[in-house]
């Protein structure tokens, strides 16, 4: 009965709470100099039907971008669309909801039952997956905002070289690895934390995080999209799933004559070069270095785990229950470091230490096998990345490479054929 | 002739306005630096020239002059801090702005003049090569990776986990105590902590008749452990089991008399008691091997009724746990029998209180303290609470109780300056000095049949039963309340209190969990079987057994967090007792140890 009665208060309170306003807890102090007191407002809650919205323009312009890029074959056409996503998904809907953050809801919600994914999230985590796997990275060639932003300041794009660009290939790895992680395990949600875009859509960011945005930018005057080359976790995921992609955008129109000039039009070092002389190594060669490498994997792979075992304690510092403990257990001698809030709400809860450091050991075990896993995708990663170079790659065209190219349409420019000529 | 052309104009004047907004994008952005430098670094509430200008107010409180001169000087330093912040603001526009006007006016270059086609210098074929390159770069970084792995791993290795293991285990012996939460309570010692401003004399002579304080804590001397709070000390309880399979079960052996009291532990010992209408018993049982050791049967006692008196089912003839002070095993039963046992079983002394007048049956559990045994002897008509001299049996002090019948343990709690004894009966709590049984305080906080017995942490006791109220009491000489509920109310088992949190189980099998402060209700959680054991807080967790002997583990926090649900396969109603490493735990037939 009791209950009966809760839920009936609850419900009429949950009715009328739209329609309640904010008061003053406490009375506002008056001034004889004539200041006025400001009105007090309260920001509404945003409108459900606005998350569907996101999603129904986030199908729309990815419809758009693909028409564009694969039909039309218009560079500009991607341009104004990557315009209206960055002013759309950047400036009004401030950077969130985003496809690449939604990678942490998705890591959350399949390690934690009790999280419920909000259906607009994962549609932003599942559909540019679907449209990459039918007509390649449209998304990151004009819907991502963030991708639009490093877009319209490359203009002066130059190669950075095999050896960078190899090392900072393997950036994204990592972040994605380690966004996982951290989501999985209920500690962060480290991408949006250290999302530079972010504060400039919202015109609100830390000093640290603008400066970081700023170097970003400025060097992506000169090397194109450095965010979604070296670090972007979600780019990992497209870049797997279009290389699948059923009808990737191509440089030409019709047959490529390899006139060349398109060789060096793509900023993103995205284009594969027609090989036309023979592997230098002998096919033994290869063959045995093949072996070697299946043989070598699983070592790898070993090897990452145990890096990411003897990790795990370093990576699990910034959960917080492993932050407290740590401060709990040796104090900063500074005072003033010493009193954090946490160390606060600590002290003030009367929690015993014994629990304090009990709910550590729970996250640090967590971690234990989370870091290892970790460790081990890495090795994965390494290997795979390895072998995929032994394969044998013969090239006949000029071709956009469908793992790494964005399909922003600005080689096609470059083609001397048009469509039906 | 120069011919002229458009479009070599517009780039011309677009490429000016770039590299002015260019330029003024940097001094910006310089500007805003610097701003933001001076921002972090102002501190308008802790102007050294204001701070100067209160000391001389302090010492001159009447100088009118020197208000006026602090007021102005305040409204100065806020005016340049918000100022400040109004520049940086207005500044960040700008610059977005500026970075606007720069970038479409390089677009709308790129636009005029698009980028022409660079044809490629001719060293074809270097794609084998860039492979290769490839390869060995992985394989460098790879590498990198992982000696950078290594050596962070080595040159960060702290052994967190080792000494977060040893420190939960020990935490009085980790560095860095949560010096102010420790209050007498704020720490898991919970019911009576080893709080140096309260001196248990026992430990000065702790070779004396009685235990000391740390004897007790380090066994488990009566019903919910030292002091009856429900908090106990051992370390590396386990938290699997299962009855029907034998995982983890130590031994289980069949207890001869039935008897819904609950084990006690002594050292190697495990004390029980059990009894029908003709028979009174207390067992010992080797911790070791369930052995049973020895059986005094508690009989012919002078005063002791001819027959024994009727008893509700639910009850039975030997509800009261037995206690222990390590010298000497204390039980009483339903007849108002007493008797105190050598660690061998022989009878020290025995006496009869008089025939409780207990509709349901004496449930009271006894309790150690210091050279006492403490029995709340709560009748109808005769209510009161005695000090009996521990190695005599005689009445040390006793102290008439205007309550009603009931069936609650008394606990023993430190609260900070003093030892107190804390019983509850309708319709109070109240607390009594338990040397001298002298009443400290009371306050009315309950009513009916009371069966649960109170609880304490951190300056509050709880008292709580079914058709009355949970109650939150400020302990002192002036208790007052400081929140109640009657959403949740047991009839059987007992509260448990730490100092942030109050868990109260239910005999209907609800087990709730309050802020202990201030009554807010954290979660409730279905056990899915009636409770009568009452919870017990012991190494970091909450175990609670149900009627089906599935115990309950959870992590006292603010969220519901279950830490296991092993199964005795068997039924009990009897809380179970802890020694380092084991539960013991006596099920409707059996006692059992789990544990290695
Ligand atoms: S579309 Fe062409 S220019 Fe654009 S990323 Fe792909 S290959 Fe490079």
């Amino acid at each position: 009965m009791k209950q009966r009665i809760a839920s009936l208060i609850l419900f009429i309170f949950g009715v009328l709470t739209p329609y309640s306003y904010g008061i003053q807890r406490f009375p506002k102090p008056e001034f004889e100099t004539g200041y006025v007191q400001p009105q007090t407002s309260m920001p509404s809650a945003r409108l459900e039907f606005l998350a569907y919205l996101d999603v129904a323009v986030l199908v729309l312009a990815l419809s758009i971008v693909s028409w564009m890029v694969l039909k039309k074959r218009s560079r500009t056409g991607v341009f104004w669309i990557s315009m209206f996503s960055l002013a759309y998904f950047g400036f009004y809907r401030e950077g969130c909801v985003c496809s690449i953050g939604s990678i942490q809801n998705v890591s959350l919600a399949i390690f934690d039952l009790s999280y419920a994914i909000p259906i607009s999230v994962l549609a932003f985590f599942l559909i540019p997956l679907i449209y990459t796997l039918f007509f390649g990275r449209t998304f990151c060639a004009a819907v991502c905002p963030f991708g639009a932003m490093q877009d319209l300041v490359a203009f002066k794009p130059q190669p950075i070289g095999i050896r960078l660009n190899t090392i900072l290939g393997i950036l994204p790895y990592l972040y994605l690895g380690l966004s996982v992680l951290y989501a999985a395990t209920g500690t962060d949600f480290i991408i949006c934390r250290y999302d530079p875009f972010v504060g400039i859509f919202r015109l609100n960011a830390s000093f640290g995080m603008f400066v970081f945005a700023g170097i970003l930018l400025a060097s992506g005057v000169f090397i194109a999209r450095p965010y979604c080359r070296f670090l972007c976790p979600y780019g990992v995921i497209l870049n797997w799933f279009s290389r699948f992609s059923r009808r990737h955008m191509s440089i030409t129109p019709s047959n490529c004559i390899q006139c060349r000039l398109c060789e060096n039009s793509c900023p993103y070092d995205a284009i594969d070069i027609p090989v036309q002389s023979k592997d230098p190594e002998s096919k033994q060669a290869r063959v045995k270095k093949l072996i070697l490498i299946s043989l070598i994997m699983p070592l790898m792979i070993v090897a990452g785990a145990y890096a990411g075992l003897i990790l795990h304690e370093p990576l699990a510092g910034i959960h917080s229950k492993v932050k407290l403990a740590k401060q709990v257990l040796n104090p900063p001698k500074d005072t003033k470091l010493a009193d954090t809030f946490e160390m606060q709400a600590f002290k003030s809860s009367g929690k015993p230490q014994a629990q304090v450091y009990q709910e550590a050991l729970l996250v640090l075990n967590k971690y234990k096998q989370a870091s290892m896993i970790l460790g081990g995708f890495l090795g994965l990663v390494f290997s795979l990345l390895i072998a995929g170079r032994m394969l044998k790659k013969y090239n006949p065209d000029y071709t956009p490479n469908k793992g790494r190219c964005f399909s922003c349409g600005r080689c096609m420019d470059f083609c001397p054929i048009k469509p039906g000529s | 002739m120069k011919m002229f052309n458009p479009s070599h104009t517009t780039i011309r004047i677009l490429e000016r306005i770039a590299l002015t907004a260019g330029l003024f994008a940097f001094v910006l952005c310089i500007l805003i630096m610097v701003n933001y430098y001076q921002l972090r670094r102002s501190d308008p509430l802790n102007t050294p020239g204001i701070k100067i200008l209160v000391e001389r107010l302090n010492s001159n409180p009447e100088d009118e002059q020197l208000k006026q001169q602090i007021r102005e000087l305040d409204l100065l330093a806020r005016k340049a801090f918000f100022t400040n912040r109004w520049q940086i603001k207005t500044g960040g526009y700008l610059l977005i702005f500026t970075i606007f006007v720069l970038v479409s006016s390089l677009k709308t270059i790129e636009l005029i003049k698009p980028r022409l086609p660079v044809l490629p210098s001719d060293e074809k074929e270097t794609f084998w090569n860039n492979r290769l390159l490839n390869r060995k770069w992985l394989s460098y970084s790879g590498i990198g990776l992982l000696v950078f792995a290594l050596v962070f791993a080595f040159l960060s290795y702290r052994q967190l986990g080792k000494t977060l293991e040893l420190s939960a285990t020990n935490p009085a012996a980790a560095k860095g105590e949560n010096t102010e939460s420790v209050s007498p309570t704020a720490n898991q010692t919970g019911a009576v902590s080893d709080s140096s401003s309260v001196s248990d004399t026992a430990s000065a002579t702790a070779t004396a008749a009685w235990a000391s304080w740390d004897e007790l804590k380090q066994n488990f001397p009566g019903f919910r452990g030292p002091g009856g709070n429900g908090i106990a000390f051992q370390k590396n309880i386990p938290v699997q089991w299962d009855g029907k399979s034998g995982k983890n079960i130590k031994w289980k052996t069949a207890v001869p008399l039935t008897g819904y009291n609950s084990p006690v532990v002594w050292r190697e010992k495990v004390f029980l008691s059990g009894a029908n209408n003709s028979k009174r018993e207390v067992y010992c049982y080797n911790a070791l091997d369930g052995k049973l050791l020895w059986t005094t049967a508690i009989e012919k006692i002078p005063g002791s009724p001819a027959a024994s008196p009727k008893v509700n089912s639910e009850t039975g003839q030997a509800a009261p746990t037995v206690a222990t002070n390590g010298n000497l095993v204390f039980a009483i039963f339903a007849n108002g029998d007493i008797a105190a046992l050598s660690m061998d079983g022989k009878i020290s002394w025995s006496k009869n209180l008089g025939l409780p007048k207990n509709h349901y049956g004496h449930s009271s559990s006894l309790l150690v303290y210091q050279d006492l045994v403490i029995v709340q002897f709560d009748q109808s008509g005769n209510a009161a609470v005695l000090g009996l001299n521990s190695t005599n049996g005689e009445i040390a002090w006793k102290t008439s109780r205007d309550v009603k019948v009931s069936w609650s343990s008394p606990i023993l709690v430190n609260t900070g300056s003093r030892f107190e004894l804390i019983l509850v009966a309708e319709p109070y709590m109240i607390s009594y000095n338990p040397k001298t049984g002298k009443e400290l305080w009371r306050i009315e906080s309950i009513s009916g049949e009371v069966g649960p017995s109170a609880a304490y942490a951190d300056g509050i006791a709880y008292s709580v039963n079914d058709y009355s109220k949970l109650a939150a009491i400020k302990v002192g000489s002036n208790p007052t309340q400081l929140w109640e509920s009657d959403e949740y109310l047991s009839d059987i088992p007992s509260p448990l209190a730490t100092s942030s949190y109050l868990f109260l189980p239910t005999s209907y099998g609800t087990f709730v969990c309050y802020d202990a402060k201030d009554g807010t209700k954290y979660w409730e959680k279905e056990l899915g079987s009636p409770t009568y054991a009452s919870p017990v807080l012991v190494d970091g967790k909450v175990y609670q057994l149900d009627k089906k002997g599935v115990m309950h583990i959870i992590r006292p926090d603010k969220v519901f967090a279950s830490i296991g649900e092993p199964q005795l396969g068997e039924g009990s109603v009897c809380t179970p007792a802890f020694s380092d490493g084991h539960i013991f735990i006596r099920g409707d037939r059996n006692l059992y140890c789990i544990g290695k």
